[in-house]
């Protein structure tokens, strides 16, 4: 376009000017003011023109450097309005030589109407082009009044606050006939600051203050001017905000009291419910701990010692659901006297398998049992047995030869002892007849003897009643025969020991008492049970595996009530008729269901009519045919030859 | 300042919109035959009201433009001129009051009459104002937006306050302008600066006016409700 490069050049020419000048100017004065500071005038010149209710205004001057001028009334001020062409240049109205000013009351004074200001001395006329202002544009409005200030809160951490700020516009500005619209502006320090902080201009006539800080002491001014103009009027008095931390410290005091004291009582309510042992509300706030409790069993029985009602109960006849604990309880039977529990003298893992029973290796004792039958009741040992009850502490010197017989019998068989234990059951047959040496080697294999109950298992095996009522058991299923080592072992200790002794011993024996005689198994799994020659004749089968045992009845043996002979054959009681030669092995073991009134054990039957010769089973399954039922000792005394 | 000048026009540009809509609301619908609208009423309280928004907006905006064009275009020290300038109002001539003491002296009719004058005497000059700004290079668009604006405005003032005198002062419409002869003359300035200067003497005038226009209505409102402490 034509004027693009007029405008260019305009805008460099304004850009250099703006470099000149910080501000706009709205009227002569202002720039008047600023050129001063450049440049000093020294004639004589207009300072400033205010209005300040645009209604009137008024003009100061200052001779400048003419000192000659300063007297007053010696410059003259003269004003020409703009309101026609024809208008001329007037006086002022209103001189004020004290201060050097003229004012112009209302009369004189017209708005939107350009008024422009000259001196005048005598012989001149000092005119600035630039003095001339239309009255809206030189309005300073009077600063507002009636400043006070409202807490509007404080914040949650009593740190700071808000303040809100009320005041009045200047009575000299008529805002409410609308002749003047004013806008106000704030402004706010700290008290020992330097820089006043501003907000933003605003046309009414309140304004909040945010984010003060407690303790600080502020103060505030305000100042307002016309809307859409740029001349601010003068700062109005300060008015100073101070909170103090009283408020904010009060507010929070009674929170923590009532928290302390809150706390407290609850303790010492805890504490008095402690104290006093009200047990609804021991057990509220501290619950007991449970007892251990068997299910089933009342701890109240086991306490009073009420023995049958406990038997009842473990022996399942009563709340069931027990075990039979049935030895546990057999506390008066003799029979458990007999059983001797020896731990010190077995050795653990010394032998070979065959040799150890289960008993030694779960308990890894040694097989060797010491000299403990001479040491009394230091030989008793608390040996966890289920069904051996308890370990009887006897004195071998007092024992009468039956329990010596019973003890050896069940004493589990050991090869070094095997000629001890043969020797014992000579001896013991020989007691009988009155030998007495067989009696001090029947103590003296004693020595050596019991040093094989090791091998003996948990279980007690009854192998026969004696005449006495009392039951001869024998040990455990440890005791094994087998067939080769056995036989062997019969063999040789026939011949090397027994030999015509032993049975005419056991002839005579088998009338009379019937014995089963024990040998021992050389290789320590068990012992066996010698019976007769003539039983003797008839090897049992044997295992070869030696898991089990078998037993070897006696061919006098007529009934086998003890059928449940487990480990050996060795019933001392057995029917005098000898025709029962049982051939085949029996069962090793029987349970014992129950005992009866007169101390008799009622078994189980044995399971097996037929007895397989030889076979590598289970005894429960070779059992020969046997009597079922039970001997009674009424009945072992029709049985006694 | 200038960025100053830049917020205030967004939040006035932000502000104008309502105004518009007001505008766009025919004031008098009497006066369209066959129209199918109906015409909302409105009290003459609110309508009073209404045109002094109008006068103080306008007032503002036009009080911005200056600014902006004055910094824009007008050298420094050429800028105090239009104080100097009174004569080159179009508006001089016209009989209206100029001081407080003289408003107050004249009646409610004169007053709104003065107003009307006054508005129908800028209407020509800003469209006039417009073509020639348009044809600077370096117009910013918010001054153009602004003066653009400002005359729409002043056509809708006008029909507010026919409005007001007819209700007020039941006196019929006034179709005459006053200003429609030889007030306003455009010459071909060949001469930026000259043009420039034109335009800012315009645009100053036009200030001028418009607080005029401004007090005028707020003084007949003032006197609408309460005769004995307005001025």
């Amino acid at each position: 376009m034509a004027v693009s490069s007029p405008s260019s050049h305009l805008l460099i020419l304004l850009l250099i000017s703006c470099l000149d000048w910080p501000s706009t100017p709205a009227s002569a004065f202002l720039l008047d003011r600023d050129h001063m500071t450049t440049s000093a005038p020294t004639e004589p010149h207009f300072t400033e023109c205010i209005s300040r209710e645009q209604e009137t205004f008024r003009c100061w001057w200052s001779p400048g450097t003419f000192q000659n001028l300063s007297s007053p009334g010696v410059l003259r001020v003269f004003y020409l309005k703009k309101d026609s062409p024809t208008s001329e240049w007037k006086e002022c109205p209103h001189y004020n030589y004290s201060n050097r000013e003229c004012f112009f009351d209302v009369n004189h004074t017209s708005i939107w109407i350009p008024y422009c200001m000259q001196l005048r001395s005598q012989n001149a006329t000092f005119i600035n082009e630039d003095d001339c202002f239309t009255v809206e544009n030189i309005v300073r409005p009077d600063p507002p009044v009636s400043l006070n200030w409202t807490l509007l809160n404080i914040s949650p951490s009593g740190l700071s606050y808000d303040v809100m700020v009320n005041w009045e516009p200047p009575p000299s500005a008529d805002v409410a006939a609308g002749w003047m619209r004013l806008e106000y502006k704030i402004q706010h320090r700290e008290r020992n600051a330097t820089n006043w902080k501003s907000l933003a201009t605003q046309p009414h006539t309140h304004q909040g203050i945010y984010g003060l800080h407690i303790g600080k002491q502020y103060e505030v001014q305000i100042s307002c001017r016309m809307q859409a103009f740029t001349k601010f009027g003068d700062f109005s008095d300060s008015i100073f905000i101070h909170v103090t931390e009283i408020l904010s410290g009060e507010s929070t005091f009674p929170l923590t009291v009532v928290l302390v004291f809150g706390i407290v009582g609850i303790l010492i309510l805890i504490m008095l419910i402690v104290v006093s042992q009200q047990h609804r509300f021991m057990i509220i706030i501290l619950p007991p701990v449970p007892a251990p409790k068997i299910k089933g069993i009342d701890p109240e029985l086991l306490k009073k010692g009420r023995l049958d009602d406990l038997n009842l109960i473990l022996s399942g006849g009563g709340m069931g659901g027990l075990s039979t604990y049935a030895p546990d309880f057999y506390q008066d039977e003799p029979w458990v006297e007999f059983i001797d529990v020896n731990a010190e003298d077995a050795d653990a893992g010394e032998k070979e398998d065959n040799q150890g029973s289960d008993t030694q290796r779960l308990l890894g004792l040694p097989q060797h049992v010491s000299h403990h039958m001479n040491s009394g009741c230091s030989n008793t040992i608390g040996f966890p047995d289920d069904d051996s009850g308890r370990a009887s502490c006897y004195d071998p010197d007092v024992l009468d030869h039956d329990t010596l017989m019973m003890m050896a019998t069940l004493l589990p068989g050991q090869p070094e002892d095997e000629e001890a234990s043969l020797a014992v059951e000579e001896d013991s047959l020989a007691v009988e007849e009155g030998v007495s040496t067989s009696e001090r080697t029947l103590i003296q294999t004693q020595t050596t003897g019991p040093q094989t109950w090791v091998n003996t298992d948990f279980y007690a095996q009854v192998s026969n009643v004696m005449p006495s009522g009392g039951v001869v058991l024998s040990p455990g299923r440890q005791l094994r025969i087998q067939e080769s080592t056995s036989a062997t072992e019969e063999e040789t200790l026939k011949k090397g020991k027994e030999g015509e002794d032993n049975e005419g011993t056991a002839e005579k024996k088998q009338k009379e008492l019937q014995f089963h005689l024990l040998v021992v198994d050389p290789e320590g799994s068990g012992y066996t049970a010698e019976s007769t020659a003539r039983q003797i004749s008839t090897p049992p089968c044997s295992r070869m595996s030696g898991e089990g045992y078998q037993t070897i009845h006696p061919q006098a043996v007529e009934t086998k009530p003890a059928a449940p002979v487990e480990d050996n054959q060795s019933s001392y009681i057995v029917p005098d008729s000898p025709q029962s030669q049982f051939s085949a092995p029996v069962s090793d073991y029987t349970v014992v269901q129950e005992v009866d009134t007169q101390h008799s054990l009622l078994l189980n039957p044995p399971p097996r009519q037929s007895p397989p010769p030889c076979l590598p089973q289970h005894p429960l399954k070779t059992l020969p045919a046997m009597p079922v039922g039970y001997i009674t000792p009424d009945l072992l005394g029709n049985l006694s030859p | 300042m200038n960025m100053m000048t830049v917020k205030q026009q967004g939040v006035w540009a932000a502000l104008l919109w309502p105004y518009l809509l007001t505008a766009s609301i025919p004031l008098d619908c009497k006066e369209e035959q066959g129209s199918l609208s109906r015409c909302p009423s409105i009290s003459q309280e609110k309508l009073l009201d209404r045109v002094i928004q109008h006068a103080e907006l306008i007032y503002r905006v036009s009080e911005e433009s200056c600014s902006m064009f004055e910094e824009m275009f007008v050298p420094f020290p050429l800028r105090l001129q239009r104080n100097q300038a009174g004569y080159a109002c179009i508006t001089k001539a016209l009989p209206i009051p100029s001081s407080k003491s003289e408003i107050q002296q004249i009646s409610d009719t004169w007053l709104l009459h003065s107003v009307l004058m006054l508005v129908q005497s800028w209407i020509e000059p800003l469209v006039y104002l417009q073509t020639t700004l348009d044809r600077y290079d370096n117009a910013p668009d918010m001054l153009l937006n602004k003066t653009k604006w400002v005359s729409d405005k002043l056509i809708s003032l006008e029909q507010g306050v026919v409005v007001l005198i007819r209700k007020m002062l039941d006196e019929g419409m006034l179709t005459a302008t006053y200003n429609e002869q030889g007030l306003f003359q455009y010459d071909a300035q060949p001469d930026m600066l000259e043009s420039v200067m034109r335009d800012y003497t315009l645009l100053s005038c036009f200030k001028k006016d418009a607080h005029k226009m401004e007090i005028f209505l707020k003084l007949l409102k003032c006197r609408q409700t309460d005769k004995y402490n307005c001025a």
